[in-house]
């Protein structure tokens, strides 16, 4: 007889997902599903609409990625129109999209990681949240969380002329450039930033380094999975979230194979399972293997420490620093230990930061030949950037009236989507033991197996859900005999 | 565990935000949620059809779309005495066109962690609070919440049901937000 047990952490104003986690008879974790709502119909939405006017629809996809989104999309759209973009646009383009990785970077770290941490994993559920946090260290931190995010917000918003649902990007560039009076503006709270994510570090070597628990579930804890890497580099293999050449590493760091954004069929597929609508990105030439790990398996994580995996080596020399210490710390390059995606957040910071200062420092930024007039269609367009939860791909067609006739995307989280099935089963199973009930503190090592990967499902809905938001309940022989919720 | 980290960073009024966003206003009607996934835009619908009646009255502003959430609601409400606002709901059961009002203090159950990228509601409005920023309070935050069939879709539309009940949810939400701005 089978146990059932749901998790479904349903939230206000954002998407929700939900654990099912199925006990055999003696109370053993037998299967876990993570389920979420797929939104639907996007591909139908577009076809026939201006291929231009996609960058600015595709921000209503995600309420939490939109720029990323715009990026990909704006990319996609240039390649429709024969692929000539200013040069100007590409730095405008990678400045606003630096200060959009602090922005949302910041919010999950001191949101969503830094309770689990600064407060415990089993701390009291009405308490471990970023209120909680700021309790624990402090007022002023909380002021600097609150202000660097909305200077970073601000960033945006001066470079794109919004901060958020942008319609900055236009076929062949931007719509407005950066004035002199606009860079000294920023300018100065680019070096906050900077020296908020050098504070961010230290406060992750003192709570989280500093404690030789945490230190070994991030490093030793069933938060591993022996499954690839993929990410965005550079010429030189060095990470980079707005433009580059797909690179998948395997977990003992050979390179398996790179590509770019229009050979993207060539190496991704995406495989169905009957239980769930999200699909299972996987290596295409390696074929569908299941969820199994192992140097032979086709799946993937597409995360920050996937994209440091991936990396040779950081494009500035903070980040670099920051680099080396934190495999160092893990044992070495590249690291299976997910919940390392905390601190490579953190470490993505710094070159965020440095990477705005030298834009900051540039003499071109501020010029005026910010886009090139298409003068041709061409009817098909790619747009690869990392976005903060993985690799974000779109593809699109549209005929000899730039109207689309086609639209493919696979979002940053649905790379993931197998190793956060895996993982999950992995943790509940390793915490979840016969004769011993899940408590509140293992429903929330489990979630946190998957609140590591940051996953992004249908952010873009934003209805109340009516509901408690978690109910966990508990099933013998296909009926409910216990049911509890969590609330504070 | 350290607790005496100290961080010098300006506060958020310092980050440069243009002058009128601090001035203190009174009462900010947001309608929320997402124009192109069916009846979740039903908050930004109301907020449209409601904009002319609303936008003349001393001390109210008008926000017909707002689909951001978490930390970033900080930037919507700074400032704001009281706000209105206009959202979908699903419930288990739930008819749609069905309207329910509450105010933040129903929000309190939902401060732990829960949102899957960011701070909730609750929690964000007690952290503003927390760190000086002028928001409502939870009894002045009022929520108008209207059940809705389907916010899965990518459409511009409402869902049947809900476009044929939209003029009346129209007619007594107006009432319900001009006996709410005289209370």
């Amino acid at each position: 007889m089978t146990t059932q047990i749901s998790i479904d952490p349903i939230t206000r104003l954002e998407g929700h997902g939900k654990i099912d986690i199925y006990l055999d008879d003696d109370g053993a974790v037998e299967d876990t599903f993570f389920q979420i709502p797929e939104l639907r119909g996007f591909e139908r939405f577009v076809v026939g609409r201006p291929i231009e006017e996609l960058p600015r629809i595709v921000t209503r996809i995600c309420g939490v990625c939109p720029a990323s989104h715009h990026m990909a999309s704006a990319k996609a759209v240039d390649g429709c129109f024969g692929g000539e973009v200013a040069p100007l646009a590409h730095k405008l383009r990678d400045m606003y999209y630096q200060a959009h990785f602090i922005h949302s970077h910041i919010a999950h770290f001191y949101a969503l990681a830094a309770p689990d941490f600064v407060l415990g994993p089993d701390a009291d559920p009405a308490t471990r949240n970023v209120l909680g946090v700021v309790h624990k260290v402090g007022l002023e931190i909380g002021g600097a969380v609150i202000g660097s995010r909305s200077k970073a917000q601000e960033i945006q918003r001066i470079i794109g002329g919004r901060n958020t649902q942008d319609i900055w990007c236009l076929p062949g560039g931007v719509a407005k450039g950066l004035k002199p009076e606009e860079l000294e503006q920023i300018r100065p709270w680019v070096d906050e930033l900077y020296d908020f994510t050098q504070f961010s570090l230290q406060l992750f070597r003192d709570v989280v380094l500093g404690n030789a628990g945490y230190v070994d579930i991030i490093v030793n804890g069933p938060y591993t999975l022996d499954v690839h890497n993929m990410g965005v580099v550079d010429d030189d293999n060095a990470p980079n979230f707005y433009d580059g050449t797909v690179r998948v590493v395997d977990f003992e760091g050979n390179e398996i194979c790179r590509y770019k954004a229009e050979e993207y069929a060539d190496f991704v597929a995406e495989h169905v399972e009957s239980w769930t609508y999200l699909k299972f990105p996987y290596l295409k030439k390696r074929g569908w293997k299941g969820f199994v790990e192992g140097i032979d398996t086709s799946l993937y994580c597409a995360t920050p420490l996937a994209r440091l995996n991936v990396a040779d080596r950081m494009a500035t020399p903070k980040a670099q620093e920051a680099f080396e210490e934190m495999f160092t710390t893990l044992g070495g390059h590249p690291s299976r230990a997910l919940l390392a995606n905390h601190w490579a957040r953190l470490v993505e910071m710094v070159q965020n930061a440095e990477t705005l200062k030298r834009y900051c420092d540039d003499p071109e930024i501020t010029g005026t030949e910010f886009r090139v007039i298409p003068q041709q269609i061409t009817g098909e367009g790619f747009g690869i950037v990392e976005a903060m939860r993985g690799t974000l791909t779109h593809h699109y067609t549209c005929d000899e009236r730039a109207l689309c006739t086609s639209a493919n995307l696979i979002v940053g989280t649905t790379n993931n989507n197998a190793p956060i099935q895996m993982v999950t089963k992995k943790v509940a199973s390793s915490l979840i033991k016969p004769g011993k009930e899940p408590d509140q503190g293992i429903l929330n090592m489990i979630e946190m197996a998957f609140r590591a990967f940051d996953p992004c499902y249908s952010c873009a809905t934003h209805s109340l859900p009516g509901e408690m938001p978690l109910q966990v309940d508990v099933f013998k022989g296909g009926e409910l005999y216990r049911e509890f919720r969590r609330c504070c | 565990m350290s607790t005496q980290h100290s961080y010098q960073a300006a506060r958020p009024r310092d980050c440069g935000a243009p002058a009128r966003r601090r001035r203190p206003r009174r009462t900010l009607v947001l309608g929320m949620g997402n124009p192109i996934l069916s009846d979740d835009a039903i908050g930004i619908r109301l907020a449209s059809a409601l904009k002319p009646r609303l936008e003349d009255i001393p001390g109210v502003d008008v926000v017909e779309e707002c689909c951001v959430g978490g930390l970033n609601l900080l930037d919507v409400l700074e400032g704001y005495d009281r706000l209105i606002a206009l959202d979908s709901i699903k419930t288990i059961g739930g008819v749609p066109g069905t309207w329910y009002a509450f105010d933040g203090t129903a929000l309190r159950e939902t401060m732990n962690l829960r949102n899957v990228h960011d701070a909730n509601f609750a929690t964000t409005l007690a952290l503003g609070r927390h760190m000086g920023i002028h928001l409502p309070d939870d009894r002045r935050c009022h929520v108008v919440a209207v059940e809705i069939a389907d916010n899965m879709t990518f459409s511009e539309s409402l869902s049947p049901a809900l476009e044929a009940a939209l003029p009346r949810i129209v007619l007594d939400v107006k009432t319900h937000i001009l006996m709410t701005l005289v209370t």
